[in-house]
């Protein structure tokens, strides 16, 4: 498997290139529009991966995306989830869909919570296993923390129900198997989290379920302290959500 | 520039097409007679303007690319190395074939596929005498890669090649070679690394 993390320290956001090592197709995960989509190109032609899709795991609120302007140059899909109200052509995801790169397969779980769209990616490498070997979270589960639940929609009632999603689907994720490796869209200081948000961009689904503060707490207990730990919201976060829905960046 | 203009260019003489695409692309299809030279932000420029230098004479350099980001950054990368690139065709073969224009094109072959109907084929195996120990494809040829423009010329024009490496890269540029010298040939997709975890036979 072809995998590659690329980040923005400043606002602690990281997105994927990942790909199929013997085809070379592949996928990118949450571009940002920080690195710009050129950067996005020259790394993939640098690890050989042939980009056939991009996707993002829910329509972000802190940073800008590259995801449409990047499809829109290569004439791949925009992979979204079908519950987001993006406002331009994309393709929609559902939970259980299968996307393939040669051998590499991605799976689609809707963990909503953070935003009504969030998307986590199951990542299989069908030439080593069949069993997941690493998920891509974006809000959902951090390392550390969960994803805040108040930047979709600011009304009291709608948080209290976002942070029951984001338990629930916390709580999927940690279906998995100790060993998947776990990569969320964010880490360090990045406003989407808490305060408890670890700088590692990464960890296990076991270490998590050992470690994280979260996962131990029933889901009363879990939305009362998302709701109390809620940093200061990211500066111009619902014009972000917003400019990322139409599609511009 | 323009399809037409880029064949025109390419047939001058000392005028020289530099594929800069990845290798898997160039051996689906190039035009005819372009050297792949897939770009890498690291460790590109330098060997590249050096060979370009080392031919003795003052050739003109066109980059071919499939998309224009690609072509500007190797296209910079050898201005940097005082190499003058006089064109950019950033169009890649979709371009070039809507233009009527033919490729040359390697077909790719799974290593299921060549198992089942390995008679067919004359494998040829391009990796260094080291790496065979690891084992070879039933009645494959060693030729190293170094080796094969010295050997080719002895090679039957009438049989089918297969050309196989470890993990398929050198193979790849075999292959186009083999194809632009008009043999008939493929790439065995992922080479020996997936032969051997397929389980399929070999020789020790």
């Amino acid at each position: 498997m072809i995998w590659q993390t690329l980040q923005n320290p400043e606002l602690g956001c990281s997105s994927y290139i990942i790909g199929d090592e013997v085809t070379g197709q592949g996928l990118v995960v949450d571009p940002l529009g920080a690195l710009g989509v050129d950067h996005y190109v020259l790394a993939a032609q640098d690890l050989g991966v042939d980009i056939r899709m991009v996707v993002e795991t829910h329509v972000h609120a802190d940073h800008a995306s590259s995801a449409r302007a990047l499809a829109a140059l290569l004439g791949v899909p925009h992979g979204i989830s079908h519950a987001a109200p993006a406002r331009f052509d994309h393709q929609d995801l559902k939970d259980q869909e299968d996307l393939t790169f040669g051998m590499l397969s991605v799976t689609v779980w809707e963990t909503p919570g953070h935003t009504p769209d969030s998307l986590s990616f199951v990542v299989r490498d069908l030439r080593r296993s069949r069993a997941p070997w690493a998920v891509l979270t974006g809000d959902s589960l951090f390392v550390g923390d969960v994803g805040r639940p108040d930047l979709a929609d600011a009304d009291d009632q709608a948080i209290r129900q976002a942070a029951q999603k984001q338990h629930d689907s916390v709580h999927r994720l940690l279906t998995l198997s100790d060993g998947v490796e776990l990569w969320p869209a964010h880490y360090g200081s990045s406003p989407c989290g808490g305060i408890f948000m670890n700088k590692s961009p990464h960890s296990t689904i076991g270490f998590e379920r050992q470690a994280n503060p979260f996962v131990s707490m029933d889901e009363e207990t879990f939305v009362d302290q998302t709701l109390r730990l809620l940093k200061p919201p990211p500066e111009d976060a619902a014009l972000l959500r917003q400019n990322n829905l139409a599609g511009i960046s | 520039m323009t399809a037409a203009e880029l064949k025109d260019f390419s047939e001058a003489a000392d005028h020289v097409v530099i594929d800069v695409r990845q290798g898997r692309s160039f051996t689906e299809g190039h035009m005819p007679g372009a050297l792949s030279a897939p770009y890498r932000q690291q460790g590109w420029s330098i060997p590249v303007a050096n060979w370009i230098k080392q031919q003795g004479r003052d050739l003109a350099i066109a980059i071919f690319a499939d998309n224009a980001i690609v072509a500007n950054a190797a296209s910079e990368g050898l201005r940097a190395q005082g190499v003058t690139v006089a064109a950019i065709f950033d169009g890649g073969t979709a371009a070039w074939q809507a233009a009527g224009f033919p490729t040359v094109s390697v077909k790719a072959i799974t290593v299921d596929e060549l198992a089942k109907c390995l008679d067919d084929w004359t494998v040829i195996d391009v990796r260094e005498p080291y790496e065979l120990r690891s084992g070879v494809v039933p009645g494959a040829k060693a030729i190293p890669l170094g080796h094969l423009e010295r050997e080719a010329p002895e090679l039957p024009k009438d049989k089918r090649y297969a050309v196989i490496c470890a993990s398929g890269n050198r193979s790849q540029s075999a292959a186009s070679y083999l194809a632009e010298e008009g043999f008939h040939v493929a790439n065995v997709v992922g080479g020996m690394s997936l032969w051997i975890g397929g389980g399929h036979p070999v020789d020790r």
